[in-house]
C-alpha cells in the first residue's frame, strides 16, 4: 500500500472527505476551546459548566464530550496551549540577556505582559492549580516543567560565563524563582499591580534569591 | 442600648450539642441563635472536611450533620469557601497562641528562628495538608467572599515573620535595607511549595522541614548583612 505523505495529499487532492473530517473536527475543538476560555475568563473554572460551554460554542454537551474527557481536560488543554506560547516567549525575552538577573526579569516579564490581558483565566488556571485533583496534573505538564527549564537553563549559563556559582543550588534557586514568579499573580490578580509595580517587585526578588550564589 | 438583645450565652448549648433540632430562638436572642447555627455549622464542616475533604462535601451535607436547614447555613456564610475559611481560622488561632508564647524564647539566630517557626507550622498542619491546600484554592475561587480569608492573607503569620526580621536587624544579622515585605513573599512561596510536597508526593512534616530549611538558609543569603 502506498503511503502519501499527508503534505503531498493535501496537495494533490484537497477535499478529499479524511482529511475534511479531521478538518471539520479541528474545527469543532477550536471552537469548544474557544468558548470555553471565555467562560472560564468570565465565570471561573468551578462556575463553567460543560452544559454552558457546549451552549456558547453553539453544540451539543455530546459534542463537547466527543472531543474532551472532562472539564479538566478542556481546562488543561487550554493552559496547555498558552504556557508552550508562553515559554517561547520567555525564552526569546531572555535571548541576549546581559546577566542572569535580567534574564530572569526579563522572563518574569514576558510572563506577566503574557497574562494581563487574562488575568480571569489566570486566576482560573491558580484555582486549578491548587486543587488537590486536577493540580499535579496540571502542576507537573510538561509545558510548565519547560518554564521552569527556562530559567534554569539561564542560571547554568550564567554559571558557564562564570557570574555565578555552579555549585549554587541553582536546580533549587530555578524552582524559588519560578514559585517567587508565581507568587506575584495574586498582587496582579487581587491587588491591581500594573507591569511597572510587579517589576519592581521581581527585580528585588531576583536579587535576594540570586545574592548567595554570585561570584565574589 | 440595654435592650433585649443583649446576648445570654446559654451554657454552651451549641458546643458538641447533639439535639436533633435547633432549640427555637426564645425571644430577642436571634443573635444568640445565629451564633448557635454558626458555631454548629463550623464543627460539622470541621468533621467532614478532615474525612472527606472540601471538595468532596457539600453544603447539603454539612447541614444534615450539624442538624441545620440548608437555608439557615446560606444565612450564616455565603459560601461553603468560607465556611472552609471559617474552620481553618479556628485551628491557626490555636496554633498562633502556640507561637506567642514559644517565639520571644527561640534562641539562635534569624535563620534559626525562622526555620523553627515553620518546623512549628508544619508539625502542626501535616495532618491536615490536603485541606489547607484545598484553603489555598479557594483564595481563587470566584465567588470569594470578603469576609474569607484566603492563605495569602495570613496576617499573623507575616506579622511574625516581620518580627522576627525586626529582632534580626537589631541583633545585627539582617540588613536594615533589605524589604522585609519581599523576604515575607518569599518565604511564603517557598511555604506553598512544601505543602505542595506534603499533599501531591506525601510528605511528611520531617520532610517539609527540610525542603523549607534550604529554602530559608538561601533566601537568607539575600538579606545578610553585606
Amino acid at each position: 500500500m502506498k503511503h502519501i505523505a499527508p503534505i503531498q495529499a493535501a496537495e494533490d487532492a484537497p477535499m478529499k472527505a479524511p482529511t475534511r473530517r479531521a478538518l471539520a473536527k479541528q474545527q469543532t475543538r477550536a471552537k469548544v476551546l474557544s468558548a470555553a476560555r471565555r467562560l472560564f475568563s468570565e465565570q471561573g473554572y468551578e462556575g463553567a459548566t460543560i452544559r454552558d460551554i457546549a451552549a456558547a460554542a453553539g453544540m451539543s454537551t455530546g459534542a463537547v464530550f466527543a472531543n474532551f474527557t472532562d472539564k479538566s481536560d478542556l481546562f488543561r488543554e487550554i493552559m496547555l496551549t498558552d504556557m508552550s506560547a508562553l515559554a517561547e516567549a520567555m525564552s526569546s525575552a531572555a535571548a541576549g540577556a546581559a546577566s542572569a538577573d535580567q534574564a530572569m526579569l526579563k522572563m518574569f516579564m514576558a510572563g506577566y505582559a503574557f497574562y494581563q490581558t487574562q488575568l480571569p483565566l489566570a486566576r482560573a488556571a491558580f484555582s486549578v492549580g491548587w486543587s488537590p485533583q486536577d493540580g499535579p496534573a496540571l502542576r507537573n505538564a510538561p509545558p510548565v516543567q519547560i518554564l521552569h527549564e527556562l530559567l534554569l537553563a539561564e542560571l547554568n549559563r550564567a554559571a558557564g560565563r562564570g557570574e555565578i556559582d555552579a555549585d549554587a543550588n541553582l536546580e533549587l534557586r530555578a524552582q524559588m524563582l519560578f514559585d517567587a514568579y508565581l507568587s506575584n499573580y495574586p498582587q496582579a490578580i487581587f491587588g491591581g499591580w500594573n507591569l511597572q509595580a510587579l517589576e519592581a517587585r521581581s527585580r528585588d526578588q531576583i536579587a535576594i534569591l540570586l545574592a548567595g550564589a554570585r561570584r565574589r | 442600648m440595654g435592650n433585649s438583645t443583649t446576648i445570654i450565652d446559654r451554657g454552651g448549648a451549641a458546643d458538641g450539642q447533639t439535639a436533633a433540632t435547633p432549640s427555637p430562638a426564645p425571644a430577642g436572642s436571634r443573635q444568640t441563635q445565629k451564633e448557635a447555627t454558626r458555631r454548629r455549622v463550623i464543627d460539622a464542616a470541621r468533621e467532614l472536611f478532615d474525612t472527606q475533604g472540601y471538595e468532596g462535601t457539600t453544603i447539603r451535607e454539612i447541614a444534615r450533620h450539624a442538624n441545620v436547614s440548608v437555608g439557615s447555613v446560606f444565612t450564616t456564610f455565603a459560601s461553603k469557601g468560607e465556611i472552609l475559611s471559617q474552620v481553618m481560622q479556628d485551628r491557626l488561632d490555636g496554633l498562633y497562641a502556640e507561637l506567642d508564647r514559644v517565639m520571644p524564647h527561640l534562641r539562635g539566630g534569624t535563620v534559626d528562628r525562622l526555620r523553627t517557626m515553620f518546623a512549628i507550622h508544619f508539625a502542626f498542619e501535616v495532618q491536615h495538608t490536603r485541606l489547607f491546600l484545598a484553603h489555598i484554592a479557594a483564595a481563587y475561587d470566584w465567588n470569594l467572599p470578603p469576609g474569607a480569608k484566603p492563605m495569602g492573607k495570613n496576617t499573623r503569620l507575616q506579622q511574625i515573620i516581620i518580627e522576627t526580621l525586626a529582632k534580626g536587624v537589631a541583633e545585627g544579622d539582617v540588613d536594615p535595607a533589605i524589604s522585609q515585605q519581599e523576604i515575607v513573599d518569599l518565604l511564603m512561596a517557598a511555604y506553598a511549595w512544601a505543602y505542595r510536597l506534603a499533599a501531591w508526593d506525601g510528605a511528611d512534616a520531617a520532610a517539609m522541614t527540610e525542603v523549607m530549611d534550604r529554602q530559608i538558609g538561601l533566601i537568607a543569603n539575600g538579606f545578610a548583612p553585606r
